[in-house]
C-alpha cells in the first residue's frame, strides 16, 4: 500500500489492533502517576460521551417496563417507577397472530446461515484474491467495489422474481442467499486487506521448514485473521438480523416471518400503537446483538478498517 | 486437502508439469467460486436486468407477464427533466455532506477522548459507544420517534420543564429543517460507533516513541495530532470516508420511518427513498430502474479518485 | 454459544424445511385434482371480528370437504409492497382483503381474478355500490365489497356540557372553535388528516378530481368550493385544534382519554378503544370520558343533511394466480355470504350488503355511522390513485395549510401534482 505508512505497519499491527481496542491495554503511553484535574475532566466527559449514546437504548428498557396507562400520559416517567413486565408478556404470547418464538427462530436461523457463509466464502474469495496473480482478478476487485454503490430498492423486485423462480419463496435459504450477495462484497474486501497485510514471506518460511503451501498458509496466515473474520462477522451479523424489506415480500407466510418484520406488526392502522410492547419487541430483537457483540467484543473493534485499509 | 482437488475429476492424466500449471490456474477460480456464482446470480443478473428495465415500460401489469413495451431513453429522459429527481439529489447530497463531516468530526472527537482514558473509564464508553451500535435500525427509529413524539416525546417534555417555556406539542418533524436536524442526528449517532473505534483502533498504532519525539521537538497536542496521527491513518480515514458516503447516500431505513412519523413527505425524500417509491410504491419499475442506473453512475465519479487509486495499486 | 448451537440445529431444519417444501409443490399439484386444495385467505389488521373467523373456516371446510382454509394476518404496513410482489408470485394467497382506494392499483393491473360469473352469488345489486365501483375496472368486476365504514364525530356529555350539538357544517365549525382552549381542543384535527378534509372540500361543491370526456382528469381542489373548503380546514387547524400539525390520524382515542379535546371525528369503530378499560393492553377511558360518550354524523352545508364524508373499508378479491381459483371463489362467496356479513354488522362494520345493515347493532354509533355511509364518496377510479397516497401529495399540502400556509397557493400547487400523477 503506497498510500500512507500504515501499509508499512508491521503484520501484527491489525491483531493488536483488535484486542487492545477491546481489551483497553493502550500501547506503551506515558502518563502522570498523580490523578491529575484533566483525567478526572476527561473521565467526566467521557461518562457524559457514554451516557448520550446509550440514552436512547437506555430510554426503550425503561419505556418497556412502564405500565401502559403511564407511557402515554402527561407525566415524564425517566425510570420505571411501577415497573411491571407485562409488556414482554404482551410482546411474546399475546400477539397471538404474529408469535414471537417462530420469528425469533426464522431470524437466528438465516443469520447463522449467513454468518457462517460469509465467513467461509469471504475467506475463500479473499484468499484467490491475494495469494494468486490470475486473469479477471482486477476485474473481479472492480466490480465488488462497484456493486456496493448499486442502490438496492432498484433491484428488490428482480430478487424477488428470481426467487420466486426457483420456488424458494417463505424459506430460509433463499433469504439467506440473497442477504448473502448483500454482504459478499463488503466482506471480500476487508478479509482481502487482512490477508495482503499478512507477508507471503512468513508462509514462505515455513514451507522451507516443510510445510506445504495450503498447511503452512493454515498455521501461519490464518490464525493472523481472526481479527478480519471477526469483523466481517459483525458485518454479516447486523444486516442479516436487521434486514426488513426483503424479509417483508420473500417470507409471505406468517410463520416464515423474521424479527424485524414482527416487529412492525406492533403498528396498526386501525388500533393504537401499543407502545410498550413495541418497546418491549425492540429490546427482544436487540438481545440477541448484544449478546452477540459481547461474544466477540475482545476481537471486534478495529478489525473491520484494519483490513479495510491494507487493501 | 487442497491438492486433492486441484484437478477436476475426470480429467485426462497428464503429465505432472502441465497438470501443475493448470492447477495453479484453476485454483484461485476454484477458491473464488461460490462467491462469485452468488453475486452473479443475485447481484449481477439484477443488475443486468436493472439496466433492461431502465429502457423499458414495465409497471405491476408487467409483473403478471403482459410485455414490456421499449422504450428506448425515455425513462432516462423523463428522470433527467424531473424536477423532483434534481431536488431529491441534491437534497441527498447536501444530507451526505453534513452526515459525514459530522460523523468523522465527532469520531475523531471520540476515538481521541478514547486514548485519553485511563482503562476503565474507556471500558464505559465503549459499553456506551456498542449499545448503540448494537441497536437494529428499526428498534432505534422507533425509539428515536419515540424520544421526539410531538405528545408525549421526552425531548418536549425535557425543554418544557427546562427552558420555562411551553414545547409540549412541538413538532420536531414538521419544517424540513428541523426533519433533518432529527435525521442527521439519527444516522449520525447511529454511525459514530462504527468510525470512533475503527480510528481508535488506528491510533492506537500510531508508535508511542513517534509522539514521545514530537512531544520532545515541542509540538504541542494539536500539532502532534495533525502532523503525526492523522498522516499515520490517513487511510483509515479514506476508506471511512468513503464508505460513510457510500452509507449516507444510500439512507433508507431512517428517513423512511421517521416519514411514518411526520413530517412532508415532498420536502424530506431522499434518493434511497424516491426509488423505493417510485419502484416498489407505485410499480413504475423501468423508471425507478432508470434512476437507480443515473445514481450508480454519480457514486462512482465521485469516488471516481478512491477506485482509481485501488485499482492502480492491483498489480494485474 | 448455546444461540449458536441452537441457530445450528435450526439451520438444519431449514434445509430439511427447504426440502420439504420443494417436494411439497408436488404434493399440492397432485391434490389438486382431488380437491384437497389448501386455501389461504389474507386478512388485514385486526379488524374482522374471531366469530366471523371461526365462522369462514368450519363453513368452507364444511362444504368441501378434504380442503382446508387458512386465514393469515397481515398487516397495513407495506400492505401494497407485499400483495404486488405476493399476488405475482407462485406462491401468490388465494383470497386477498385491500383498502377500497388500493383496490384499483391491481384490478388494473391484472391481480384478480373476474368475479361477473359469480356477481349474483356475491350479493349483486345488495352491494355497496361505491365500493363495486372501486372494485370494478373496465366494466369487469373484481373486487368485491367487503366492509365500510365511515368517520363520526364523538363527544363526551361532561366535556361539550350544555353547548348543543351543531345541524350544520358552519355551525360545527364556529362551535369548535368557541371551545377550544389552550388545554384542550375544539376539534381534533392533526394536520395529515385527510380523510377529516375532503368533507369540507365536497361539501363546498368542490372535488378532488374528475376524468373529462377526453379521458384527461381535472383536480378540483383549487376550484372556489375547493378553497372555501380548504379555508374552513384551516380555519379548524389553526383555531381549534392544539393537534401536532404534521400528526396522522393514528391512536386518536388517546388525546380524546387525555380530555385534551371536545370533538374528535374518526372511524366508527375507534368507540371500542375509547371504551377500553384505562388499564387494558391499549389503554380507553372507559370510567372517564367514555362513560357518557356520544356521537353524531358530521352535519352537512344545510341543516337536516349530513355531509358528504371518506367511505373507508375494504374489497376482496380472488388472486389471478391462485392455485385454485374456483375454490378460492367459494371461500369469497362465504364472505360475502349473509351470515358471515351479519357477524360484521353485529360488530359495528357497516356490511358490503346493504340489505343486512338492519344487523347493525341499534346504539348511536353504529347508526350515526350508517347515516355517514348513505352519503360517503370514494376516490377517484383510476389506478394512478394508488400513487397520489404513495406521494402524500394530499397530506403534505394539507400540513402546510396546518401552518398556515397560503391556501391557494397551495391548492393549486396540488392539483398541478394531482393532475400530473392522474395524466401520466
Amino acid at each position: 500500500m503506497s498510500l500512507a505508512p500504515a501499509g508499512a505497519v508491521p503484520v501484527t499491527a491489525a491483531t493488536t489492533a483488535g484486542t487492545t481496542a477491546g481489551r483497553g491495554a493502550p500501547p506503551a503511553r506515558r502518563r502522570p502517576a498523580r490523578r491529575t484535574v484533566a483525567s478526572v475532566g476527561w473521565g467526566v466527559l467521557a461518562l457524559l460521551v457514554s451516557a448520550a449514546f446509550a440514552f436512547p437504548v437506555y430510554w426503550m428498557v425503561s419505556t418497556s417496563f412502564l405500565p401502559t396507562d403511564l407511557i402515554s400520559g402527561p407525566e415524564l416517567h425517566l425510570w420505571p417507577d411501577e415497573p411491571t413486565l407485562r409488556n414482554y408478556d404482551t410482546a411474546i404470547f399475546r400477539q397471538e397472530r404474529s408469535p414471537f418464538l417462530p420469528a425469533l427462530g426464522n431470524s437466528l436461523q438465516v443469520t447463522f446461515l449467513v454468518l457462517v457463509a460469509s465467513m467461509v466464502l469471504a475467506f475463500l474469495g479473499s484468499l484467490a484474491l491475494t495469494r494468486f496473480r490470475f486473469r479477471g482478478r482486477r476485474a473481479f476487485v472492480l466490480s465488488i467495489l462497484v456493486v456496493q454503490m448499486i442502490p438496492g430498492e432498484a433491484m428488490m423486485i428482480t430478487v424477488f422474481q428470481l426467487v420466486d423462480t426457483w420456488q424458494l419463496l417463505n424459506t430460509v435459504v433463499a433469504l439467506g442467499v440473497v442477504y448473502l450477495a448483500g454482504v459478499l462484497p463488503f466482506t471480500i474486501w476487508t478479509l482481502r486487506g487482512f490477508v495482503n497485510g499478512v507477508p507471503v514471506e512468513l508462509e514462505e518460511a515455513a514451507m522451507i521448514d516443510g510445510c506445504s503451501r495450503p498447511r503452512a498458509f493454515w498455521k501461519v496466515t490464518f490464525p493472523l485473521l481472526a481479527p478480519g473474520l471477526v469483523a466481517t462477522g459483525v458485518f454479516a451479523f447486523l444486516q442479516a438480523w436487521n434486514e426488513f424489506m426483503m424479509a417483508l415480500i420473500i417470507m409471505t407466510r406468517p410463520e416464515s416471518m423474521t424479527l424485524p418484520v414482527w416487529l412492525r406488526t406492533f403498528q396498526q392502522a386501525t388500533k393504537a400503537t401499543d407502545w410498550g410492547a413495541l418497546m418491549a419487541g425492540s429490546v427482544l430483537v436487540a438481545i440477541p446483538v448484544v449478546v452477540f457483540f459481547l461474544l466477540v467484543q475482545g476481537r471486534m473493534t478495529g478489525g473491520l478498517v484494519s483490513g479495510a485499509v491494507k487493501g | 486437502m487442497a491438492s486433492t482437488t486441484l484437478t477436476p475429476p475426470g480429467a485426462a492424466p497428464a503429465p505432472r508439469a502441465t497438470r501443475a500449471i493448470t492447477a495453479a490456474r484453476l485454483l484461485p477460480w476454484l477458491l473464488l467460486a461460490p462467491s462469485a456464482a452468488v453475486l452473479l446470480v443475485v447481484t449481477g443478473y439484477p443488475l443486468v436486468r436493472m439496466l433492461w428495465l431502465s429502457v423499458h415500460e414495465y409497471e405491476r401489469a408487467q409483473l403478471l407477464g403482459v410485455p414490456a413495451p421499449f422504450v428506448g431513453l425515455d425513462n432516462y429522459t423523463a428522470t433527467l427533466t424531473d424536477p423532483r429527481f434534481w431536488t431529491v439529489t441534491a437534497r441527498s447530497f447536501a444530507f451526505m455532506v453534513v452526515c459525514v463531516v459530522l460523523t468523522i468530526v465527532v469520531g475523531t472527537l471520540v476515538a481521541l477522548l478514547l486514548m485519553k482514558l485511563g482503562r476503565g473509564m474507556r471500558l464505559v464508553l465503549s459499553v456506551g459507544l456498542l449499545l448503540a451500535w448494537a441497536m437494529p435500525p428499526l428498534a432505534a427509529m422507533l425509539v428515536w420517534g419515540w424520544i421526539f413524539d410531538t405528545q408525549y416525546g421526552v425531548v418536549n417534555h425535557l425543554l418544557t420543564s427546562l427552558t420555562s417555556t411551553d414545547w409540549m406539542g412541538h413538532s420536531w418533524l414538521v419544517s424540513p429543517l428541523s426533519f433533518f436536524a432529527v435525521a442527521t442526528l439519527v444516522v449520525v449517532w447511529g454511525a459514530i460507533p462504527f468510525v470512533a473505534f475503527t480510528l481508535y483502533a488506528g491510533f492506537t498504532q500510531v508508535p508511542g516513541e513517534v509522539l514521545e519525539a514530537a512531544h520532545l521537538d515541542g509540538a504541542n497536542a494539536r500539532q502532534r495530532f495533525v502532523d503525526v496521527q492523522v498522516p499515520y491513518v490517513r487511510t483509515i480515514y479514506v476508506v471511512l470516508i468513503v464508505l460513510s458516503m457510500i452509507w449516507d447516500l444510500k439512507v433508507f431505513t431512517q428517513i423512511f420511518v421517521l416519514q411514518g412519523i411526520g413530517g412532508v413527505k415532498s420536502q424530506t425524500s431522499t434518493l434511497g427513498v424516491y426509488i423505493y417509491e417510485m419502484g416498489m410504491a407505485q410499480g413504475h419499475y423501468g423508471a425507478a430502474s432508470a434512476i437507480a442506473v443515473v445514481f450508480t453512475l454519480v457514486m462512482l465519479t465521485i469516488s471516481a479518485y478512491y477506485v482509481r487509486v485501488t485499482i492502480r495499486e492491483e498489480t494485474p | 454459544m448455546k444461540i449458536l448451537r441452537t441457530g445450528a440445529v435450526g439451520l438444519a431444519a431449514a434445509l430439511v424445511l427447504a426440502a420439504c417444501s420443494g417436494g411439497g409443490d408436488s404434493g399440492t399439484d397432485a391434490s389438486d385434482g382431488a380437491d384437497g386444495a389448501e386455501i389461504r385467505v389474507w386478512l388485514v389488521g385486526t379488524d374482522t371480528p374471531d366469530a366471523a373467523r371461526d365462522y369462514l373456516t368450519t363453513t368452507f371446510e364444511e362444504e368441501n370437504p378434504g380442503s382446508t382454509l387458512t386465514i393469515e394476518e397481515q398487516s397495513w404496513t407495506g400492505l401494497v409492497d407485499k400483495l404486488t410482489t405476493a399476488l405475482s408470485s407462485s406462491d401468490s394467497p388465494d383470497v386477498v382483503e385491500v383498502g377500497n382506494t388500493q383496490a384499483a392499483t391491481f384490478t388494473s393491473a391484472g391481480f384478480f381474478a373476474p368475479l361477473d360469473d359469480i356477481a349474483d352469488d356475491l350479493g349483486g345489486d345488495d352491494l355497496l355500490p361505491g365500493f363495486v365501483k372501486a372494485g370494478t375496472w373496465e366494466d369487469t368486476f373484481y373486487a368485491a365489497p367487503y366492509y365500510a365504514g365511515s368517520r363520526i364525530v364523538f363527544y363526551s356529555d361532561q366535556v361539550l356540557g350544555g353547548t348543543p350539538v351543531p345541524t350544520t357544517l358552519d355551525e360545527y365549525v364556529a362551535t369548535a372553535k368557541s371551545l377550544r382552549t389552550a388545554d384542550r381542543s375544539g376539534l381534533w384535527f392533526p394536520g395529515q388528516d385527510w380523510y377529516n378534509a375532503l368533507p369540507f372540500v365536497w361539501e363546498n361543491g368542490g372535488f378532488i378530481a374528475e376524468a373529462g370526456d377526453d379521458g384527461e382528469w381535472e383536480a378540483g381542489f383549487s376550484t372556489d368550493g375547493g378553497i372555501t373548503g380548504l379555508e374552513q380546514v384551516q380555519d379548524l387547524m389553526t383555531n381549534a385544534s392544539n393537534a401536532p400539525k404534521d400528526g396522522d390520524e393514528a391512536e386518536l382515542q388517546v388525546p380524546f382519554c387525555a380530555g385534551q379535546t371536545t370533538f374528535l371525528s374518526a372511524p366508527n369503530w375507534i368507540r371500542w378503544s375509547i371504551q377500553a378499560p384505562a388499564d387494558a393492553e391499549t389503554p380507553g377511558c372507559a370510567d372517564t370520558f367514555g362513560a357518557d360518550l356520544h356521537a353524531f354524523p358530521l352535519p352537512g352545508a344545510t341543516a337536516g343533511e349530513t355531509a358528504k364524508v371518506f367511505a373507508g373499508g375494504s374489497n376482496v378479491a380472488v388472486a389471478t394466480k391462485s392455485q385454485d381459483v374456483d375454490l378460492a371463489k367459494k371461500a369469497l362467496t362465504i364472505m360475502l355470504s349473509e351470515e358471515y356479513q351479519t357477524i360484521l354488522a353485529e360488530n359495528s362494520m357497516i356490511p358490503a350488503r346493504i340489505s343486512l345493515a338492519s344487523a347493525l347493532p341499534d346504539d348511536e354509533f353504529t347508526q350515526a355511522s350508517a347515516a355517514a355511509a348513505a352519503n360517503a364518496e370514494l376516490t377517484p377510479a383510476t389506478p394512478r390513485w394508488g400513487d397520489v397516497e404513495a406521494q402524500k401529495v394530499i397530506q403534505d399540502a394539507l400540513v402546510r395549510i396546518a401552518q398556515g400556509g397560503d391556501v391557494t397557493t397551495i391548492a393549486q400547487e396540488l392539483d398541478a401534482s394531482i393532475e400530473q400523477i392522474l395524466n401520466g
